[in-house]
């Protein structure tokens, strides 16, 4: 056992750590990127405390860090790694795993530390802030260098992740948002998936959408919410379950409503001013409240914050809700019943879905940035597109790679058409609002929807006050 | 103490109503924690269903199968959990490794430290002492990142039991103010005995203090080990590669993958259940010595 | 009551031995508490992102704080949960602890009692969270099924707060029990005797021994459960993050966002220091109203 402390080696640590302390003074805790990347490596290096894994400096290997977030990813990307070490001998992927929460904490703490993973799975509301911080390579030379092709990804994705001729990502997949569905409740009251794609919507009476949520809201009695004698106190199954407020962006809660609807975020990417105050976004969002302060057909907003509407519509309290196309696989699972996936309604302004995507970045204090580089390329290319599709977890940026992916739903007989529909229809999709201040606008925004969806402000009042807030921030 | 009627049949009744409210103690305490064991054992298509069953719903074994690594990643997803499972017994060893030598340091010397303060005179005690507390008052989160930048920069102990242990190996606040409190409440008489029979303070703290105190020592440590079996957010930064992970740690593992979606019930609650039992049959074991020590010592 | 006899002969001794005593723990504290916290101070005074090089600032950041509206708010929902939290949560496992003593000695009921502290935080967060949900949740069923109305109990500006220290209380009385426990088994058992052969019942002996030499374990489980207290964030992470509103936005909550979140370790630095010198405060004056130093045995 090695854990016998030496007292005067902790002595002398002490000392010197005071010295910073007091002579680095403000600048000891600040992290010199580069120098940061030199310790870490030389920690990975120690021989005797280091786990025999890690231990390739025998060869010539490198062995490249690779973080991501989603479990359910990790085999489609370990199966990619291990592709990308045949052509690439002398380059070891290794695959770390974090839930979403403690992904981010690991990231951050490891930039300052020096111990962030070399190729990270990155965020389009997180990436902006790492960008201006400095803590991403700028991939655009390389992807001049190596001609990477940036029209083989679906359109729009690949502009995401560029900023004044800079490119800190290259797009690995996409997810657009869908209409979910309680089959055997639809059968019950009668109403077609046919019926459901062909739905229309507006925020004023909520379109024929508006009347398929009250067939399908039934009260204790069975009394549906079309008729007359309905009790929205007693109400035993919901025709809709939203996914909460949904914060500053509503990705799979109201921003396909509201743009539907007319509504903009801000003028694109990188924009300076935000449009929360547009009456568009109101009507919608008073109109989203409304489905349960007033029609009664939808949760509260307490019911919907502690377990989630997932949580709602798989115990079958729920006929409806709208989700991501990430989640298909924990409907499909989870669910007693058959689950399906419909159009959005049409709005006045047509069909809209949030489209978003992730990339993977490189950290700058990345001791293998050329490495880290190559296998990145390889990530987003369509070699590997085709199997992570062929795992049917997520859509791949590339067209083979989606095709892949319909084939693996379409071999457990799931129908995602819905999602890939959005995503190729001509204007279906607007783009994840990309701007600086993400952070400081996340909080503004969860308070604001959080009251108007409990009913203690209308909307009108409480989004306008919200935007002067919100833009105040980019003075 | 003032003299009362009291008849012999009231101490019955005080016992009745005693044990009934230890009774309605251990059902509120249990009844959760029965859930989690509850849900360990329920499938997954079922959570959601039928909530108000207090038995497993739609039984079945294989979140503990999950847990233990009896499925390959890819019947795993299959089956609506995460691909990476907990590896059960590298996380125990390393749990036990982790919280056993921490505890054995933090208890020694931090009763060192909390004597001195108790018992012995000299300038700044009280002060230091003060000190010593208002670390208990630094909000974590500041020092955490100077705290990781001192492990992974310049103690580079990332990855290694040491940069876990470290931390409190040599005091917490906590452990210091504990035994300094059941100090101060030992009987001055048996030490001064000791110090007429010419005991230098070493040998009084190690025959006298130390006997005299096992019921505090063990208490501390048996509930300093078991916090320690549950630190997560040190442990999970430090100890980044996978034979690192303490149990804990790997528990996380099947908390929710992705911002909006639901954790894996089944997996997190059989996984829970799982790292439980250590920590259930550490306290019984030791527990129960720490209370026949009082009367070992002869300690009224 | 208080005794200081004797020793004052071996105090030349004492002084060397007590260093010695201490220096081990001293180099700990140093290490892994002195120096990070002064770091921590010296931050207060940049504008630190976390990950570029830090600026001196003066003392721009505490300006900001004095008219920091959302930092009081925070403040105020903090003090809101210790007071909801501590006095029924110390009453309570005062309360188990005596039953303990005087009517079982059972390892197994202490391991009972000690089960919800087994659990790590984020458990105990995510099982309440399902317990409570309005319609999921098993505590709501069986509101329900007594004929009341079932609660929104996390999901309510109301009863968020509320909840959590119920939660809290849940998952901490037991471990404070056994702490005060510990503490009853110092006190000599003939004194009760005495007073019972005297005809006093549960409740005098209690108020005329128990708590008096119980005091210095007492005010140890007060003063770090108020400070743990006052330091409440794992159970709102998991199951409020802040919410409803800003109901639960603690001011731990509102550190950590601005540090890891917002990306402004400097302020989130200046915010912790003014939480240390609330919390110094406040246990200055408990160690002084309970004159924590001594006890009441001899």
């Amino acid at each position: 056992m090695r854990f016998r402390f030496n007292a005067l080696a902790i002595a002398l640590v002490m000392v010197s750590s005071m010295l910073l302390a007091a002579c680095g003074g403000a600048a000891a805790p600040a992290a010199e990127p580069t120098a940061a990347a030199e310790p870490a490596a030389e920690a990975t290096a120690a021989p005797a405390e280091e786990p025999a894994a890690e231990a390739p400096a025998a060869t010539d290997a490198v062995t490249i860090r690779y973080g991501l977030w989603d479990g359910n990813q990790q085999p489609a990307y370990e199966a990619c790694a291990a592709e990308f070490t045949k052509t690439n001998p002398n380059i070891i992927v290794k695959v770390e795993q974090a839930g979403w929460g403690d992904y981010w904490t690991s990231v951050q703490t490891g930039m300052v530390g020096g111990t962030a993973p070399d190729v990270f799975t990155n965020h389009l509301a997180k990436y902006p802030e790492f960008a201006s911080k400095e803590q991403l390579v700028d991939i655009q030379p390389f992807v001049e260098r190596d001609g990477v092709d940036l029209a083989q990804y679906l359109p729009g994705l690949g502009d995401l992740w560029g900023r004044e001729g800079k490119r800190y990502g290259l797009p690995k997949d996409w997810d657009t948002v869908a209409v979910v569905f309680n089959k055997d409740m639809l059968d019950k009251a009668g109403v077609t998936v046919e019926e459901l794609n062909n739905a229309d919507w507006n925020a004023k009476d909520g379109g024929s959408f508006g009347q398929i949520i009250k067939k399908l809201t039934i009260d204790e009695a069975g009394v549906n919410a079309l008729d007359a004698g309905f009790d929205k106190t007693k109400v035993v199954q919901y025709g809709f379950v939203g996914g909460g407020s949904g914060g500053a962006y509503g990705q799979t809660q109201w921003s396909h409503w509201a743009v539907s609807n007319g509504f903009k975020f801000n003028d694109g990417l990188y924009a300076t001013k935000y449009f929360y105050d547009d009456p568009k976004l109101a009507e919608t969002i008073q109109w989203y409240a409304d489905l349960n302060l007033v029609e009664g057909v939808s949760p509260t907003l307490a019911d919907v914050r502690s377990l989630g509407a997932t949580a709602l519509f798989t115990a079958g309290k729920a006929a409806m809700t709208t989700d991501g196309s990430w989640m298909i696989g924990s409907y499909v699972n989870d669910a007693k019943f058959v689950t399906g996936f419909a159009r959005l309604p049409k709005g006045p302004e047509g069909r809209k879905s949030m489209f978003n995507g992730l990339a993977d970045s490189i950290w700058v204090g990345s001791k293998h940035q050329e490495e880290s580089w190559q296998w990145m390329k390889f990530a987003a290319s369509p070699a590997c597109a085709n199997i992570v599709g062929s795992y049917g977890v997520v859509f791949p940026a590339i067209q083979s790679g989606v095709d892949a992916a319909l084939k693996a739903y379409g071999d457990r007989k799931v129908d995602v058409s819905a999602f890939t529909a959005q995503a190729t229809e001509a204007n279906g999709t607007f783009l994840f609002p990309v701007t600086d201040f993400a952070s400081e606008i996340g909080p503004i925004m969860d308070a604001t929807m959080d009251s108007i969806m409990l009913g203690e402000e209308p909307a009108a009042d409480a989004l306008k006050a919200a935007n002067d807030e919100v833009n105040a921030l980019f003075q | 103490m003032t003299t009362m009627k009291k008849t012999k049949a009231g101490i019955p009744t005080q016992k009745i109503i005693a044990w009934v409210a230890i009774s309605i103690i251990i059902l509120v305490t249990l009844f959760p924690v029965w859930w989690v064991v509850r849900t360990g054992f329920s499938s997954k298509q079922e959570i959601y269903v039928d909530t108000f069953n207090l038995l497993p719903v739609g039984p079945t074994m294989n979140n503990f199968k999950r847990v233990l690594g009896m499925f390959t990643s890819e019947e795993a997803v299959a089956q609506g959990g995460t691909a990476s499972g907990m590896d059960f017994w590298m996380g125990l060893k390393n749990s036990l490794v982790i919280s056993t030598t921490t505890i054995l340091g933090q208890t020694f010397f931090s009763a060192m430290a909390a004597y001195a303060f108790a018992r012995l005179k000299f300038r700044f005690r009280d002060q230091l002492f003060f000190l010593y507390l208002t670390a208990m008052m630094i909000p974590g989160v500041v020092t955490l990142v100077p705290n990781y930048i001192l492990m992974a920069r310049e103690l580079q102990w990332m990855n290694t039991y040491r940069g876990i242990i470290a931390p409190s190996f040599l005091m917490t606040p906590f452990a210091v103010f504990f035994l300094r409190q059941f100090f101060l409440s030992i009987n001055h008489e048996l030490e001064e005995a000791a110090k007429l029979d010419g005991a230098s303070i070493p040998l009084i703290f190690l025959q006298v203090i130390l006997p005299l105190s096992v019921p505090a020592l063990s208490t501390l440590a048996i509930l300093q080990f078991l916090g320690n079996w549950n630190d997560y957010l040190w442990p999970f930064l430090i100890g980044k590669d996978e034979t690192m992970r303490t149990l804990t740690v790997g528990l996380a593992v099947f908390q929710s993958q992705t911002p909006q979606g639901a954790p894996d019930w089944g997996g997190l609650m059989a996984g829970t259940t799982l790292s439980l039992i250590p920590t259930i049959i550490i306290f019984l074991v030791f527990g129960r010595r720490a209370v026949n020590a009082i009367q070992f010592t002869g300690f009224r | 009551m208080t005794t200081r006899t004797g020793l004052r002969s071996a105090q030349r001794s004492d002084f060397a031995w007590a260093w010695l005593f201490i220096l081990p723990s001293i180099i700990g504290f140093l290490v892994f508490f002195a120096v990070p916290s002064v770091r921590g101070l010296l931050m207060s005074f940049t504008n630190w992102d976390l990950l570029r090089p830090a600026k001196f600032i003066g003392l721009a950041n505490y300006a900001k704080l004095l008219g920091d509206k959302e930092f009081l708010h925070a403040l105020r929902v903090t003090a809101y949960y210790v007071v909801l939290n501590i006095p029924l949560q110390t009453v309570i496992a005062l309360g188990m602890a005596v039953l303990l003593d005087r009517f079982t000695k059972s390892t197994m009921i202490r391991g009972i009692l000690i089960l919800p502290w087994l659990l790590p935080n984020i458990i105990v967060a995510l099982l309440w969270l399902w317990m409570l949900d309005p319609t999921l949740g098993f505590i709501n069923q069986v509101i329900m099924s007594l004929g009341f109305e079932r609660q929104p109990f996390l999901g309510s500006v109301d009863q968020a707060m509320p909840t959590i220290a119920a939660i809290n209380i849940w998952r901490h009385a037991g471990y404070t029990a056994i702490l005060l426990f510990a503490g009853l088994q110092n006190i000599p058992k003939d004194v009760y005797e005495a007073a019972a052969i005297d005809g006093a019942d549960e409740r005098q002996m209690f108020m005329g021994i128990t708590l008096p030499l119980l005091r210095p374990v007492l005010i140890f489980v007060l003063v770090t459960s108020l400070i743990g207290s006052f330091q409440i964030f794992d159970t709102i992470v998991i199951t409020t993050k802040g919410g409803p509103v800003d109901a639960t936005r603690v001011v731990y909550w509102y550190i950590y966002e601005y540090a890891f979140v917002r990306f402004k370790m400097g302020y989130a630095a200046t915010i912790s220091v003014a939480l240390f010198l609330i919390l110094i405060t406040i246990t200055v004056i408990q160690m002084r109203y309970f004159n924590a130093d001594t006890s009441d045995l001899d």
